[in-house]
């Protein structure tokens, strides 16, 4: 279990986090049990609180039935991590890591729901190269169920109706350095009802039939890719990645929703080290552009360095001060910027993360 | 004295014949159940045995692995030896497998004879004890 603090020296990020916010915690609870050698089920409850997200809402995080034929085949069925980029799995799990936040160009924590899981099942293994090192792989397909309680009064229906994706990994021959591949295809359908107002006025001046009722069914379908490599040797981990997202709208009506097509562009460089049992700092720097055929202007990008000191105190009790120097202000919501428009927030901003946790 | 620099310097990048031997008598030895027919095995098979990454030795009997407890002086030794990782290190892999629901670490005991009982008592069983521990029925493996 885990709680943290957050302070930001400017803009709110997550959280009310200007004045300071410990909005910041998670619980996670999971069992696992071996039938066989080859058969195992396990689940993981997990509750957590960032900003206005969560609100210590308990969920069945995942869930599972794997079984493992031989080592090159396995297959696993019920609600399974999304096994995207290297940590995605292991995004909600502090006491893995060094940095309290991944960095968040690639593993934002806010969109959680849409990347941790999916309904459905997975084919998994790993194949020796004889002398070239081993290729692991898993390919999975399914949905994800969405809890749109909190979603915008407009939006009257949001279903996935199909996730599918893969990741491949090639563990080189060179011990401890691997490079990798991870694509994902989602598509978000959403019943938008637009507000009465709007209708009523365009259907006074003939941009939109006299009978739309709504809601309007939008399609979204979106494809994430990212190279990855890493390489640890002892204490040293080294690791990159590089991704772009393309997101589209597909609206049946031009003048209620216009159709998009955007792609961002993500990517990071981290470190850490082990320097002593009890302590180990770790560095890295992201970068996120929001549209890659639009990158100028403050709100338009957002680059961050981060700095972390993880302290082991006891076997099972770690602490962790972590410090970011954001400019930018492209991964900041207006929402929780008094509706502020993100181009009008301050451009060069700090944020402080504390964050202790324990764990069994 | 040419002779002696470049075996200092074989020595200690641990790539002259015996020096993982050397290694394995002060700190650990690897032990396997009386039945497996290997004698010898590679540390990458040891390695991926105790990650988990390989389930079956190659006669196809499946891999029981057994560790010790991260105190363990023969844990920490083989850790870095056999893993190359230190203890620590290994913990955050296995913390990462386990709340992603990958898998589970291998049993921990707490001491050298009940890894020999262990492995003695279970068919596909590989473990590691001090140097000094007598291995009793367990058969001593070499780390290549």
């Amino acid at each position: 279990m885990s709680q943290g603090f957050i302070k930001t020296t400017e803009n709110n990020y997550l959280a009310d986090s200007k004045r300071g916010s410990f909005e910041f915690a998670e619980v996670g609870v999971n069992f696992t049990k071996s039938f066989t050698d080859q058969l195992r089920v396990g689940l993981q409850l997990f509750t957590r609180d960032l900003g206005p997200i969560g609100n210590y809402t308990p969920q069945l995080d995942w869930f599972y039935l794997d079984y493992r034929f031989w080592d090159w085949l396995g297959i696993r069925a019920g609600r399974t991590k999304l096994p995207f980029g290297l940590y995605n799995e292991t995004n909600d799990i502090d006491s893995a890591r060094v940095p309290i936040l991944l960095p968040q160009s690639v593993y934002p924590i806010t969109s959680r729901d849409y990347l941790l899981a999916q309904t459905g099942a997975e084919l998994y293994g790993r194949v020796p190269l004889e002398g070239a090192g081993s290729l692991e792989y898993r390919a999975y397909g399914g949905t994800i169920y969405l809890d749109t309680t909190a979603s915008a009064s407009t939006i009257a229906r949001l279903t996935v109706p199909y996730v599918v994706g893969g990741r491949l990994i090639w563990q080189t021959p060179l011990e401890g350095l691997q490079v990798g591949g991870s694509v994902q295809a989602i598509r978000l359908d959403l019943d938008y009802q637009p507000p009465a107002a709007l209708v009523t006025k365009l259907q006074m001046d003939g941009s939109l039939p006299a009978d739309f009722r709504g809601p309007l069914k939008i399609e979204a379908p979106v494809l994430l890719t990212v190279g990855s490599v890493e390489y640890q040797t002892g204490d040293l981990l080294l690791a990159a990645e590089y991704s772009r997202w393309r997101a589209k709208l597909e609206s049946p009506i031009q003048v209620l929703v216009a159709d998009t097509d955007t792609v961002s562009e993500r990517g990071y460089l981290m470190t850490s080290y082990r320097t002593a049992p009890w302590l180990s700092p770790g560095l890295y720097y992201s970068v996120f552009f929001k549209d890659v055929d639009h990158r100028s202007g403050r709100d338009a990008y957002q680059h961050d360095v981060a700095a972390t000191l993880r302290f082991d105190l006891t076997d099972h009790w770690l602490l962790k001060l972590e410090g970011h120097y954001m400019h930018g202000t492209g991964a900041l919501a207006s929402a929780q910027n008094d509706n502020q428009p993100t181009k009008t927030l301050a451009a060069d901003w700090g944020l402080l993360l504390l964050k202790t946790t324990a764990y069994f | 004295m040419l002779a002696l620099g470049a075996l200092a310097w074989l020595t200690a990048l641990g790539s002259f014949p015996g020096a993982s031997a050397v290694a394995g008598e002060t700190e650990f030895r690897v032990i396997v159940d009386p039945d497996n027919s290997t004698t010898s095995a590679p540390r990458e098979l040891l390695a991926e045995a105790f990650l988990k990454t390989s389930t079956r030795w190659p006669d196809g009997e499946l891999i029981r692995p057994v560790d010790q407890r991260p105190e363990s002086t023969a844990r920490k030794g083989f850790s870095q030896s056999v893993l190359k990782r230190s203890v620590g290190a290994i913990r955050s892999y296995w913390q990462q497998r386990i709340f992603s629901g990958r898998d589970v670490p291998p049993p921990e005991l707490d001491s050298d004879d009940a890894i020999v009982r262990y492995v003695s008592e279970h068919r596909g069983a590989v473990g590691y004890v001090s140097a000094s521990t007598r291995s009793g029925r367990t058969k001593v493996v070499t780390v290549k």
